[in-house]
């Protein structure tokens, strides 16, 4: 160890910790965990139940399907996109599996190689306005919410999914060990292996690069446009697997599911509290999860608050501007977004 | 009313010579409107009974439209800025739902018009002072905007939001009509040719589509670009006020349920009228046929009994087709097709030599 040679250069041990606690707080991570904290202990002081184990295993069960969700939004939010069609992609998941599990019996196996392939398609159709015709995100994926919430009402026909099977049911609310389930699981697996992909693969440091600076990655050979065109398939992927995840947690889904329920604007608000811009190339899924499970434990402590159930978007709007306004990085983004859209390759 | 809105561009043409002159491709963009909403009424007309009417028939349909006439000419303005109000939609709702339970408790109609309108205007500026302010995206500040708004005109509404507004109003707001003529189409009237006289003719509106093409340009040369930014949302929150009462006025009811509706029509028709989505150019005369255009299309289908939902499809889809289409031309430079081809076959005989 060179202790001897850093010690009359090196800052006192106090300091040096007081300088990383400094650090850490100006984590968005570490800052959600204290304000989730501050929400428990509050509401626990309130209403002891809030913190019975059968409650927190609800509150966490209850983000998986926004947290899985926010980790595709967080993707695409990365390369400076935006998509507003998640909402009608879980849903249209959800009726097509659904139908087929409640009057057929379809096996699990099947219905998750269903949902892949439809959020992969409905994915791609968004990549395809985007990164092919370049029509900017915000516009594109808000056409395809009508197109795609469209598509959702015909293939659900007036009808309702009430009745799922049991192995359904099970993946979506049974216990792994008592206190963890099932669904928990699958969240966490779903976050890890997209963190580990976004740090560790070619392309999703590429995704990072197009989205700091496109004109920068598109002259280091970056293919720009295909980067682009994949943040939205892997965004459609995740919404058909939240769809699935959604149908088997609540047992139900119809032709206004996902839409009714404000995902977009959950999904939106996890990310977005969990620290990825909009500016693109800073964040990543961890904020998001810890973003979607802060959502979860705020809307379940305006519950306990007996605030009535309207005002559960006006919370979440809050929280939104909230997040913005705290982040110290949005300083001038409106002048480098500019400034970016004038620049693109 | 396209030679009473002068072209807003700004953009200098970096070769104008083999490009094509913006402002010709402006001018076309507006005429191609006019074609695609003409050959659409004469196909409506023809192909759907009832659609026509003598003529009144089609006026009388504009009023089904006309709130999100509205909402367009103000979304049309934040747009020439370089931002976005995605609370439009749901700015009508509230605006519809406080002047209903204002007159509800007691309150004067036209009073509350005014308190409604008013509120939403200060809504626009709560928008405008965050997004300027905290320097942030005017996208997030106004999606949070919406469902605060939504969930504010839910809880006042109530169960069942008031309803049966004096005949009054209902007449000049609502389903009365001059002549063959409905008053909405003149109230639009009126509000087309305010907001085409501030973005065409007077100061701030140029200031507005500087600021939307370059903004630190715009700050250099003395705008103040904060406030110009406030005051369009402001705007845009009283235009969409001034929808949600038109829309109370149709109904004779107030509604909170049709605020998310109206959005995405409201930036449909923008798009639609040539306004850049990025802001710094677009006409206003664009945004008002583009009203038409699309209002006469959905009514059409409407008609011909397709549901309320393909009719949003449509709606979907044709802003796709437009943007594509109109993105296209923007990136080879105008709709000069021959220009395109010559080019093309006068490089032939290069591709094959190496290079």
């Amino acid at each position: 160890m060179s202790a001897t040679i850093g010690v009359d250069r090196a800052p006192s041990v106090g300091a040096s910790v007081r300088g990383l606690l400094r650090r850490a707080v100006r984590l968005r991570e570490i800052q959600l965990l204290l304000a989730i904290a501050v929400v428990v202990a509050l509401s626990a002081i309130a209403h002891p139940n809030f913190v019975s184990p059968g409650n927190i295993s609800f509150m966490l069960a209850d983000s998986v399907v926004t947290a899985v969700l926010a980790t595709g939004q967080t993707i695409v939010v990365l390369a400076k996109g935006i998509d507003l069609s998640v909402a009608p992609i879980l849903g249209i998941a959800a009726v097509v599996v659904g139908f087929p599990a409640q009057n057929h019996n379809l096996p699990i196996l099947p219905a998750v190689g269903i949902v892949v392939v439809v959020g992969l398609v409905l994915g791609v159709g968004n990549g395809i306005f985007v990164s092919v015709s370049r029509i900017p995100p915000i516009i594109a994926t808000l056409a395809t919410l009508s197109v795609y919430g469209g598509l959702q009402f015909i293939i659900a026909n007036g009808q309702e999914i009430v009745n799922i099977p049991n192995a359904y049911d099970a993946l979506g609310n049974n216990d792994v060990v008592s206190g963890i389930p099932w669904i928990l699981v699958i969240g966490v697996g779903i976050a890890v292996v997209v963190a580990l992909f976004l740090r560790h693969t070619n392309l999703g440091r590429s995704i990072y690069a197009v989205g700091n600076n496109a004109d920068a990655a598109h002259r280091s050979g970056i293919r720009v446009q295909r980067v682009i065109f994949l943040t939205y398939v892997l965004s459609g992927l995740l919404a058909g697997i939240a769809g699935l995840l959604y149908l088997c947690h609540t047992g139900s889904a119809d032709s206004t599911t996902g839409t009714d329920s404000n995902v977009n604007l959950t999904s939106i608000a996890a990310t977005l509290i969990g620290g990825t811009t909009l500016t693109g190339g800073r964040g990543g899924v961890v904020g998001s999860v810890i973003g979607a499970v802060f959502l979860s434990v705020a809307l379940t402590a305006m519950v306990f608050a007996r605030i009535p159930a309207i005002w559960e978007p006006a919370g979440v709007g809050l929280l939104i501007l909230l997040a913005m306004v705290t982040d110290r990085h949005s300083s001038n983004l409106a002048a480098r977004a500019h400034r970016h859209r004038q620049a693109g390759p | 009313m396209a030679t009473a809105a002068p072209r807003t561009e700004l953009r200098p043409s970096p070769s104008a010579g083999s490009r094509g002159d913006p402002r010709r491709r402006d001018r076309n963009w507006v005429l191609a409107l006019v074609v695609l909403l003409v050959a659409e009424v004469l196909y409506f007309s023809v192909t759907v009974s009832g659609f026509f009417g003598n003529g009144t028939g089609l006026l009388a349909l504009t009023e089904q439209f006309l709130d999100i006439g509205a909402i367009a000419l103000g979304l049309s303005v934040v747009i020439l800025a370089g931002e976005i109000d995605l609370s439009a939609g749901t700015m009508s709702s509230f605006a519809g739902i406080v002047m209903a339970v204002l007159w509800r408790d007691g309150m004067e109609i036209w009073l509350a018009v005014v308190v409604a309108l008013l509120l939403s205007a200060a809504v626009g500026a709560v928008n405008g002072l965050i997004t300027t302010f905290f320097k942030v995206d005017s996208l997030l500040v106004t999606l949070a905007m919406q469902f605060i708004l939504g969930s504010v005109a839910t809880a006042l509404g109530g169960a069942s939001p008031p309803y049966g507004f004096p005949s009054s109003f209902v007449t000049i707001a609502g389903t009365g009509t001059v002549g063959p003529i409905p008053n909405q189409l003149i109230v639009f009237a009126v509000l087309a040719i305010v907001v085409s006289l501030l973005v065409g003719r007077t100061r701030v509106g140029r200031s507005l589509a500087l600021i939307g093409y370059n903004r630190p340009a715009a700050r250099y040369s003395g705008i103040r670009v904060n406030r110009t930014i406030v005051g369009a949302f402001v705007v845009s929150g009283l235009m969409a006020g001034i929808g949600g009462i038109l829309v109370s006025g149709l109904y004779n009811a107030a509604r909170n349920d049709i605020g998310d509706s109206l959005l995405l029509p409201g930036i449909t028709v923008v798009v639609l009228g040539g306004v850049d989505i990025f802001g710094g150019k677009g006409r206003i005369s664009g945004v008002i046929v583009a009203t038409f255009v699309l209002g006469f299309l959905t009514e059409g289908l409407l008609v011909a009994g397709d549901s309320s939902l393909s009719a949003t499809m449509v709606t979907g889809i044709l802003l796709l087709v437009a943007l594509a289409f109109k993105i296209g031309l923007d990136r080879r430079g105008g709709v000069d097709v021959v220009a395109v081809v010559r080019r093309r076959l006068r490089r032939i005989p290069v591709a094959g030599e190496p290079s």
